[in-house]
């Protein structure tokens, strides 16, 4: 199941030349591009690691290209995401995020109910990935460290 | 009630139907500008603030004035848009104006053009009509989106070239290409009779 989160995601996976782009669109608006991975694509996981600090006196796209691709050569089975974060007053928020790398296999999520009183059902998604520790998720990497 | 929605885990959403009772007339009344401001100072989180394009009528920059007060931190005088004076907001948090009412994604570069990306786009109809199903709707109105962002962040001009956009996109996505065909170019044109005071009138060199 292709993992839809941030923005894109509904599009074809996006080239390097079309990441350059919206890199540079984020770094033209004053906004700080971060680089972030993980192996535990649950919807509401806010917490994924940090591929070293926000670049925040980065100005050109190119600096930010290096770490995305020094990112997924580390990581080619996880998720990548980059970030663009808006420090301006009344936002200071992140304004961007998308995927550029994501696992060749891509399991999905399984529904769990549980069931509560009154015949109530409560709802919620499981990872089929994240049954296993992380850096065991996705296809080739624990062999790398095996 | 916005209180009562903090403690209680909800949102406070501001439908306006039957709004143009009061907020169409000139000679009496409250300008909607008035309860965007009001609605913002009370603790409301979505309004419906109008549209530009669809079934419901409205003037773009009448429309403007409204999202202003609901999303900026300062709002400086522009007669155009009905600002009469300068609004700052300080810290005063925003209000997420969304935008409805005949809809469709064949209109994307026009709603991302006037309306900008901070905004609630619904597509009811424009979801829920297509012929394929709803999650085809969905799926079709998230694509022209993305596509339409994406191509506006890369520098096009999506007011003018939105429908190609669209097109080359819909030639990869089966649902858009139905939603495309569905609502073709499905448009309202009204005069609004919600309009600004002040028009500027161009005038000869001195």
């Amino acid at each position: 199941m292709r993992l839809t989160q941030g923005q894109f995601s509904f599009l074809p996976d996006l080239t390097d030349e079309e990441i350059t782009k919206q890199v540079q669109y984020a770094l033209d608006q004053g906004w700080a591009v971060a680089v972030e991975f993980t192996d535990d694509p649950h919807p509401r996981n806010s917490y994924w690691t940090m591929w070293g600090n926000p670049m925040f006196d980065l100005r050109d796209a190119k600096g930010v290209m290096m770490e995305i691709d020094a990112c997924r050569t580390a990581h080619p089975e996880q998720y990548v995401k980059v970030l663009a974060f808006d420090s301006s007053y009344g936002f200071e928020t992140v304004r961007m995020s998308y995927l550029i790398n994501r696992p060749a296999v891509e399991p999905g999520f399984e529904l769990l109910r549980s069931e509560g009183p009154g015949r109530r059902i409560g709802y919620t998604v499981r990872s089929y990935a994240t049954g296993r520790p992380s850096g065991e998720r996705y296809g080739g990497e624990a062999r790398h460290g095996a | 009630m916005a209180k009562w929605a903090r403690r209680n885990d909800m949102i406070l959403h501001l439908h306006r139907a039957g709004h143009s009772t009061y907020t169409r007339q000139k000679s009496h009344g409250v300008s909607f500008r008035v309860i965007a401001k009001w609605m913002r100072m009370a603790g409301v989180d979505h309004i419906h603030a109008g549209t530009v394009v669809g079934k419901l009528e409205g003037d773009p920059n009448v429309i403007r004035g409204i999202y202003d007060t609901c999303r900026e931190t300062h709002v400086p005088q522009n007669l155009q848009h009905g600002i009469f004076f300068d609004q700052p907001w300080a810290g005063l948090k925003r209000v997420m104006p969304v935008a409805s009412g005949g809809i469709h994604a064949g209109q994307m570069h026009q709603l991302l053009t006037y309306l900008g990306e901070d905004v609630i786009l619904q597509f009811g109809g424009g979801t829920i009509g297509h012929p394929d199903g709803i999650q085809a709707g969905a799926t079709a109105n998230r694509v022209a989106l993305e596509v339409m962002v994406k191509a506006r962040n890369e520098g096009r001009d999506i007011w003018n070239e939105g429908p190609e956009i669209l097109r080359d996109a819909a030639r990869w996505c089966a649902p858009l290409r139905a939603a495309l065909d569905t609502w073709k170019d499905v448009t309202f044109d009204y005069a609004s009779t919600d309009s600004v005071d002040y028009v500027p009138t161009p005038t000869a060199a001195m």
